[in-house]
């Protein structure tokens, strides 16, 4: 996508440029460039001279849906870039009656996947990178006067690996051509792998990985499904949460957001992402996605608007184990 | 006094010095670079230039206990918790950027009246071991700052590395002890020339008289945009090195429990919220001036210094790049906005 | 180096609680020999209620009443409401006095007009018994108090006995609407002061009470003639240590816990308007 990216930001720009000047939307949320070329961060475009920093390159991770929430409040209609991950955050948004769709113009940008620094890093064999470029699913990291290419599945980020709906759906305009399937592998090996432990080696796994959480809830912040008003962690009459760092706590606050996201959770990864000292937390979330599968049928939560996830359901035929129990 | 030792010898190192007390160092858990104490086998980290959380946790835990209470119908005993016996810690691989972060608590902590008696007292007995940066990380830019990388005033040891030798200078009577501690696996050494100077970016930012500049842009629209990114989460905070707001809070019943303070943000809405619910921090925006502006303007009003050592944390951590230098540069110039 | 630890609390114990009003009692309490610290008026104390938590009130009684702390505490979260269910005889946790209180000295010789709003008389009413404990280092006192409903106006016997009995002492209380049996003044408080026009000729007004209230009595006084530096007011804002460390209490590089919580106009003028 490197050698195109300046033409593929253009085109973007010329797009939306047009809705932003004519008033059909008030803002538009996309990115544009950090202070580093490998990041790219929301940018919050209300006119000609902010779309000139308009930039669509690999390191567009950001889902930018969440913002719709608040922005949505200040404009009456916002219009905003969407890789396929983003576009089902959207519906499910819409879903929750967190966004009302009609304010919203959704342009689909298809998304051969994001790319991480610290493993451009590692190809970079030690040398200290200063760009990419990129071509046929190859990426060549430039740095120290070395050129390294590495196949562009290895440098992927961790949210991106396993990604199955690279194309949005149910956007309002496709900006560029849709990218072919990927061959993702198969999302459910971490977890059927944590599945085989014993469930000591398993509590153990986690107490070591959730063990380092600092609370920061930058995973709940990232995500699209976390948008209660009022989040069980901050409610003190009753206090559910103690803010000690202690493992039940720890585990108490994971564990309720991850149920509270069963057959919400996109999988879009953001939480991951997000999590400044790196905790699988999408592990977590895919457990209960391979679950909510087995239990009720295959379902991909923000894929179809109109298909409404299976714990807000009710048929007489959902299994009962509790009941019957 | 100088000695070295053998980067293949480290282990045995560890081994001895964290026999008298916890020796905290970077440790890789996961993809995080962490100050934890040492414990067998722990994948110790002296290359990572900085900790991907700061080392403020070794004096200002994530949460500490320091108060038991009981209650018998209508008696209640309140007691100061026991701390548990420490020894003496070793904080060892501290950056130069660590060691200014360091100063700055102390100011608060130890300096202010009333001196925080549990910082103070873990702060007393612990011994600091800096370490020089050879290659800086991208992200830094302690030298902005006047952080000199290879050279950290106010630690007890300052170490670098001679190739495969990491070098160690004892700097005070308790880097002595330190010495006499490690014994004979620290070899004798002539002097050896500390390292150079490396250059980090210093992304150029306008420092002279910006306190000043900030306080008459309080009201400046370009807050209004800056903040818009933040998704309001805690992580600038936490790996900050000087963020150092704490809450207070019980934990247990109503016969028995204790009562810790811990970390707290001030990006979190609850942070300010009383409890007739108003808020004077009320939205994102005068969250995230809040947070910068104390680094830039408070507390070098109240301190005489900035609080930002450029260690990069923010500008690694942050899921959506909102950090310290975009701060600067939005607001740090002359040019009040007028819109 | 200390070697206390300031964020711990003692023990003290509740002597009595008095109802006030629907939503508001006054704690009394004393430790073993009784007030267990020396304080000025305007000045808070942290009260301690474990597992519940601990939160910052202001202390009511002025330091000239040596055999208990008083506390007019409101009922709005969880450590109010459970101070408020405590029964006489309990114990609970106490520390403190933090905040710079009120400039006695530099009000010596000065006419004085109080303005108190609902709750906002507890941290008025320590520094006017403090004035008129020594009378004559005080000028005129006039106290202007009200509340939504004459049921929601607190320390009534001081309100309409004690005080107004006191020489050169008048106070003038008021209720935002009419109420069965009520035949004083009716209508807020900003609008009330304005009517009283108390000249502000060497005289330094002093106000506490609701934001809103707040913020028009000090448009009131303004127009009376008040300079800022005239003009005196408490703030309230979230507190946890009370030692200016925990961090978020600060207005600006100002810290209400102990910078504050009494500030004059002319100082509030300076700081942003974050509170």
């Amino acid at each position: 996508m490197a050698e195109n990216n300046v033409d593929y930001s253009a085109k973007i720009r010329g797009v939306v440029a047009q809705d932003l000047l004519s008033g059909r939307i008030d803002l538009l949320l996309g990115w544009e460039k950090g202070h580093y070329w490998w990041q790219s961060r929301p940018l919050f475009a209300r006119d000609q001279a902010d779309l000139e920093r308009l930039a669509w390159d690999s390191f567009c991770a950001v889902n930018l849906s969440r913002y719709l929430v608040d922005e949505l409040k200040e404009n009456k209609k916002v219009g905003v870039l969407l890789k396929g991950c983003d576009a089902r955050a959207l519906n499910r948004l819409v879903q929750d009656n967190m966004v009302p769709r009609e304010r919203v113009i959704a342009y689909g940008l298809p998304c051969p996947g994001m790319l991480n620094y610290a493993a451009l890093l590692e190809a970079a064999a030690g040398r200290k990178p200063d760009g990419i470029a990129e071509e046929n699913g190859q990426v060549t990291v430039r740095g120290g006067g070395v050129e390294l290419t590495v196949p562009r599945d290895r440098v992927l980020l961790d949210k991106c690996r396993h990604c199955l709906y690279p194309n949005p759906v149910h956007c309002d305009q496709l900006l560029l051509t849709p990218v072919g399937e990927r061959q993702a592998p198969e999302r459910f090996s971490a977890v059927q792998e944590r599945e085989s432990l014993s469930s000591d080696a398993r509590f153990a796994y986690w107490e070591k990985q959730l063990e380092r959480c600092l609370r920061c809830y930058a995973c709940r912040q990232a995500c699209p499904y976390c948008s209660c008003r009022e989040c069980f962690v901050e409610q003190e009459q009753p206090r559910w949460l103690s803010k000690a760092s202690q493992p039940s706590e720890n585990f108490m606050f994971h564990l309720i957001r991850a149920y509270h996201g069963a057959g919400r959770c996109i999988d879009c990864g953001e939480c991951q992402r997000a999590c400044p000292v790196g905790i699988p937390l999408q592990e977590l979330n895919r457990k209960l996605i391979k679950d909510i599968n087995e239990l009720y049928g295959h379902y991909e939560a923000g894929l179809d608007p109109g298909q409404e996830p299976p714990l807000l359901t009710y048929r007489p035929d959902d299994p009962a184990a509790f009941s019957e129990k | 006094m100088i000695k070295s030792i053998k980067k293949e010898h480290l282990a045995h190192l560890w081994e001895r010095l964290a026999s008298n007390g916890p020796l905290y160092l970077p440790v890789k858990e996961g993809p995080a670079l962490l100050f934890k104490p040492w414990r067998e086998g722990a994948a110790v980290d002296l290359e990572t230039v900085s900790s991907t959380v700061s080392p403020k946790e070794v004096f200002l835990p994530r949460d500490e206990v320091y108060m038991q209470f009981s209650r018998a119908g209508q008696k209640l005993e309140l007691h100061p918790a026991v701390q548990e016996p420490a020894g003496r810690l070793i904080a060892f691989g501290l950056r130069s950027c660590d060691l200014r972060a360091v100063e700055l608590l102390d100011m608060v902590f130890c300096r202010k009246e009333p001196v925080d008696e549990p910082y103070a007292a873990r702060r007393e007995n612990t011994t600091l071991v800096a370490l020089a940066c050879g290659e800086p990380d991208p992200f830094c830019f302690c030298t902005a700052f006047g952080v000199d990388p290879v050279n950290a005033p106010g630690a007890d040891v300052q170490a670098w590395w001679n190739r495969d030798d990491l070098v160690l200078e004892a700097e005070t009577a308790r880097g002595e002890a330190l010495f006499t501690l490690a014994g004979e696996l620290l070899a004798e050494r002539n002097a050896v020339d500390r390292p150079e100077r490396p250059a980090t970016t210093d992304f150029s930012l306008p420092l002279e008289g910006l306190p000043k500049r900030l306080k008459e842009r309080f009201d400046d629209p370009a807050w209004g945009r800056l903040y818009r990114s933040c998704i309001g989460c805690g992580a600038c905070t936490y790996v900050c090195p000087t963020c150092h707001c704490f809450d207070v809070q019980d934990f247990g019943h109503h016969a028995r429990g204790q009562r810790f303070r811990c970390w707290d943000s001030c990006m979190y809405k609850e942070f300010t919220v009383m409890a007739g619910g108003h808020n004077p921090r009320l939205t994102r925006k005068e969250r995230v001036r809040q947070r910068f502006l104390h680094k830039l303007q408070y507390f070098p009003e109240n301190y005489g210094v900035y609080a930002c050592v450029g260690c990069g944390r923010c500008l690694r951590s942050c899921p959506v790049n909102l950090d310290v230098v975009q701060a600067i540069r939005a607001l740090g110039g002359e040019t009040v906005e007028q819109r | 180096m200390s070697s206390v630890n300031p964020l711990l609390p003692y023990q003290v114990r509740l002597l009595d609680l008095i109802t006030e009003t629907p939503d508001i009692k006054t704690l009394r309490v004393a430790g073993g020999n009784g007030v267990p610290f020396d304080f000025r008026p305007g000045q808070c104390a942290m009260l301690s209620l474990p597992p519940v938590g601990e939160a910052l009130f202001s202390i009511t009684s002025s330091p000239t009443c040596t055999d208990c702390l008083e506390f007019s505490i409101k009922q709005v979260g969880s450590v109010s409401s459970a101070l408020h269910a405590l029964s006489p005889g309990s114990e609970l946790g106490l520390r403190g006095p933090y905040g710079n209180g009120f400039p006695v000295e530099d009000l010596k010789g000065k006419d004085l007009l109080f303005i108190g709003g609902g709750i906002g008389l507890a941290p008025l009413r320590s520094l006017i018994n403090y004035c008129l404990a020594h009378r004559a280092d005080y000028g005129k006192v006039d106290i202007v108090y009200g509340a939504r409903s004459p049921a929601d106006l607190i320390q009534r016997v001081e309100i309409n006995e004690r005080w107004p009995a006191e020489p050169d002492a008048a106070v003038h209380l008021t209720v935002d609407a009419e109420s069965p049996g009520w035949h004083g003044h009716v209508g807020f408080v900003p609008a009330y002061v304005s009517e009283l026009a108390i000249a502000p000729e060497n005289r330094v007004a002093v106000t506490c009470g609701p934001p809103v209230m707040i913020k028009f009595v000090l448009k009131a006084l303004e127009e009376l003639g008040f300079t800022p530096e005239q003009v005196i007011t408490t703030l309230e804002m979230r507190m946890k240590c009370g030692v200016g460390k925990c961090g978020r209490c600060n207005i600006g590089s100002v810290y209400v816990c102990k910078d504050g919580p009494v500030f004059t106009l002319a100082q509030l003028k300076n700081l942003p308007p974050e509170y």
